[in-house]
C-alpha cells in the first residue's frame, strides 16, 4: 500500500484487480483539509485510461514492476515486436495499447520497459528524442511572416510542424510527449 | 521570448489604462510581511531579516497582496487594483503552476461580486482582438456549484447537507471513499474534482457562482450559500471573487479556525507557520462595502496567446532555474 500523495508517474497500480500505470498526476489544493492528487492512469492491456481522484492520505494498492531492456524490432501493423535483450526472448504487444508508438520508436533502438511478471506495462521513449527529417516541403520563397511553420515527416513517419527554415535531411529534437518541435540539432 | 515579454508589457499597459479610465488607484504594497493572514491551504516561504542593531524576524513572502490592500480600503483608499508577484510554496511545477506568479488584484467599494463579474467582463473586452478568442469572450456563462454537481455528477446538494449523506452519493458514484471521518468539503471535492471540474463549459469563460456554506470563506452568505465566484476559462482557474465580508467576529472565529488547522497540518511536515496579527480582524471589519477579484496573470496571458501552458509564458520558469541554472540559452 501507498499513499496516494506518492503515486508518481510510472507508478504501477492495481485497481479493481486490474493493472494500471499512472501517466500524469497532478496535485490540487481545493479548499480546506487535504490536498488531492488527479491521477491518469493507462491499463497497459487495454489502453484504456482512468482518471482517479485521492486526498493525498488515501491509500492504493501499488506493485512491484521491474524495467528490463527491450530491443524494439518492427511492427506489422497489429503488434509490436520486442526483443528482451538479456534472453533474447520475443514478445509482441498489441500496438493500439501504446497508441501511436510506431511514430515514436526506432527499429533497432533499445528501450526501457516497465514489466508487471508477464505483462509489458510500460515503453519509457526518452522525453527528447532527436529524429531525422525524411520528408520536408519546400519553404515557400518570398514567406518571410513571422513564425511560419510547415509540417515535416520523421523517419519514423510522425508528422511534426516545424519552422520553415527545417529542411529534408535534417535532425530535429521533438517532444515525445507533445509531439511538438523543440530545435534544429546540428550534426 | 520577445512575443512573450513584449505581449506582457501591453498587457500590463492595457489593465493598468482599463483601471485608471474608471477612477482606480493602482498601489503598490509590500510582497515582504512579517505577517501573514492565516490561510491553512496555502504553504509559504520564508525568510529572515537580519539586522546588527535589531532584533532578527522571520518574514514571509505574500502569497497575496490581500493583506495590505484591505487595509488601504479600510483606511479610505476607495476602489484600487495592484499587479503584483505572489509566492505560494509546495506547489507543484507544473504547466499551468510556478511558486511565483503574478496576481492583478482589485477591489471595488460599493460592489458586489454580481457587479465583479460585470467589470471583468469588461476588463476581458479590452484585452480581447476585435476578432477570433470567441471561447474568452464576454458575457461570462454563470453557474451555480449546486447546478454544476448536479448536471455533472447527478448530485442535488440540498438533500446532501451532510457529510454521511453526500459521501453515500459519492460511492454511488463508483468513487472509494474511506471510512475514515473526513469533513463535508472534503467529501464534496472528491465530486467536484472527478466529475464537475473536467467537465465544465470550455466554449466560453464560466463564472461559477455561489459556493455552498460548508466550503468556508471570508465572503457574505446569502440563504445556504456564499457570495464567492471562480472564473474558468478553456476549463482553467483563473479568478477568484468575493462580495468581502465585514462581520469581526465571524472574521476572529474564522482566523483562529484557521490558524488551528494550519498548525495542526504543518507541524507534522515541518513546513512553514506564519505568525498572524491577532487586529487585522478587526481592520478588516471596518472595510467599507467592497468586492475583490484576483486574476492570475501568467494563466491569462497563457490563454490570451492561445498557449496551453505558462512554458513560454512565465519568462524564467522556476521549474528551468532549478534543473539548469537562471542563465537563458
Amino acid at each position: 500500500m501507498i499513499k496516494a500523495g506518492q503515486i508518481d508517474k510510472g507508478t504501477a497500480l492495481l485497481i479493481k484487480g486490474q493493472p494500471f500505470v499512472c501517466i500524469d498526476r497532478e496535485f490540487v489544493n481545493p479548499g480546506k483539509g487535504s490536498a488531492f492528487v488527479r491521477l491518469k492512469l493507462k491499463s497497459p492491456s487495454t489502453g484504456q485510461t482512468l482518471s482517479e481522484t485521492m486526498k493525498t492520505q488515501d491509500n492504493a494498492e501499488d506493485i512491484t514492476v521491474v524495467d528490463r531492456d527491450c530491443q524494439y524490432l518492427y511492427n506489422d501493423g497489429e503488434n509490436f515486436h520486442l526483443m528482451l535483450t538479456d534472453t533474447f526472448e520475443q514478445i509482441e504487444v498489441p500496438m493500439g495499447n501504446f497508441p501511436d508508438y510506431q511514430f515514436l520508436m526506432k527499429d533497432g533502438e533499445t528501450y526501457r520497459c516497465t514489466f508487471w511478471e508477464a505483462q509489458l506495462l510500460d515503453i519509457q521513449v526518452p522525453p527528447k528524442v532527436v529524429f531525422l527529417v525524411a520528408e520536408a516541403e519546400e519553404a515557400v520563397k518570398g514567406d518571410t511572416v513571422q513564425g511560419a511553420t510547415k509540417y515535416v515527416t520523421t523517419e519514423t513517419g510522425l508528422k511534426v510542424r516545424v519552422p520553415i527554415f527545417i529542411k529534408q535531411g535534417e535532425k530535429i529534437r521533438v517532444n515525445t510527449e507533445t509531439r511538438e518541435y523543440l530545435e534544429r540539432v546540428n550534426n | 521570448m520577445k512575443e512573450t515579454a513584449r505581449f506582457r508589457s501591453w498587457m500590463n499597459r492595457t489593465i493598468r489604462s482599463f483601471f485608471d479610465q474608471k477612477g482606480y488607484t493602482e498601489v503598490d504594497t509590500p510582497i515582504l510581511s512579517p505577517t501573514l493572514i492565516p490561510e491553512s491551504t496555502i504553504e509559504n516561504f520564508a525568510t529572515r531579516f537580519e539586522n546588527p542593531f535589531l532584533p532578527s524576524a522571520e518574514l514571509y513572502l505574500v502569497p497575496s497582496p490581500e493583506i495590505f490592500m484591505k487595509q488601504l480600503i479600510a483606511d479610505g483608499m476607495g476602489s484600487i487594483y495592484q499587479i503584483s508577484h505572489c509566492f505560494r510554496n509546495s506547489e507543484q511545477l507544473g504547466h499551468i503552476h510556478n511558486p511565483e506568479f503574478s496576481m492583478l488584484e482589485y477591489y471595488t467599494v460599493g460592489f458586489d461580486e454580481q457587479d465583479s463579474i460585470t467589470l471583468t467582463e469588461q476588463l476581458f473586452s479590452s484585452l480581447l482582438p476585435e476578432t477570433g478568442c470567441e471561447d474568452l469572450r464576454p458575457p461570462f456563462d454563470r453557474i451555480s456549484v449546486q447546478e454544476a454537481m448536479r448536471i455533472h455528477a447527478g448530485v442535488d446538494l440540498e438533500k446532501h447537507q451532510r457529510q454521511a449523506s453526500l459521501a453515500d452519493e459519492a460511492r454511488r458514484l463508483g468513487l472509494s471513499v474511506p471510512d475514515e471521518p473526513e469533513s463535508w468539503e472534503e467529501t464534496f471535492n472528491r465530486i467536484f474534482l472527478t466529475f464537475v471540474e473536467p467537465n465544465l463549459c470550455k466554449d466560453r469563460p464560466l463564472v461559477l457562482e455561489k459556493y455552498p456554506r460548508q466550503i468556508e470563506c471570508l465572503a457574505n452568505m446569502e440563504g445556504n450559500y456564499r457570495k464567492r465566484w471562480e472564473l474558468y476559462v478553456r476549463g482553467v482557474e483563473v479568478a477568484n471573487c468575493y462580495d468581502e465580508l465585514r462581520d469581526q467576529d465571524v472574521i476572529e472565529r474564522y482566523y483562529i479556525d484557521e490558524y488551528a488547522r494550519l498548525v495542526g497540518k504543518r507541524s507534522e511536515s515541518g513546513s512553514v507557520i506564519p505568525d498572524t496579527d491577532p487586529s487585522l480582524a478587526a481592520k478588516f471589519a471596518s472595510l467599507p462595502p467592497c468586492s475583490g477579484v484576483a486574476i492570475g496573470l501568467d494563466r491569462l496571458q497563457m490563454l490570451l496567446m492561445g498557449k496551453t501552458s505558462l512554458e513560454g509564458v512565465i519568462l524564467f520558469p522556476l521549474s528551468g532555474m532549478l534543473t539548469s541554472g537562471n542563465t537563458r540559452n
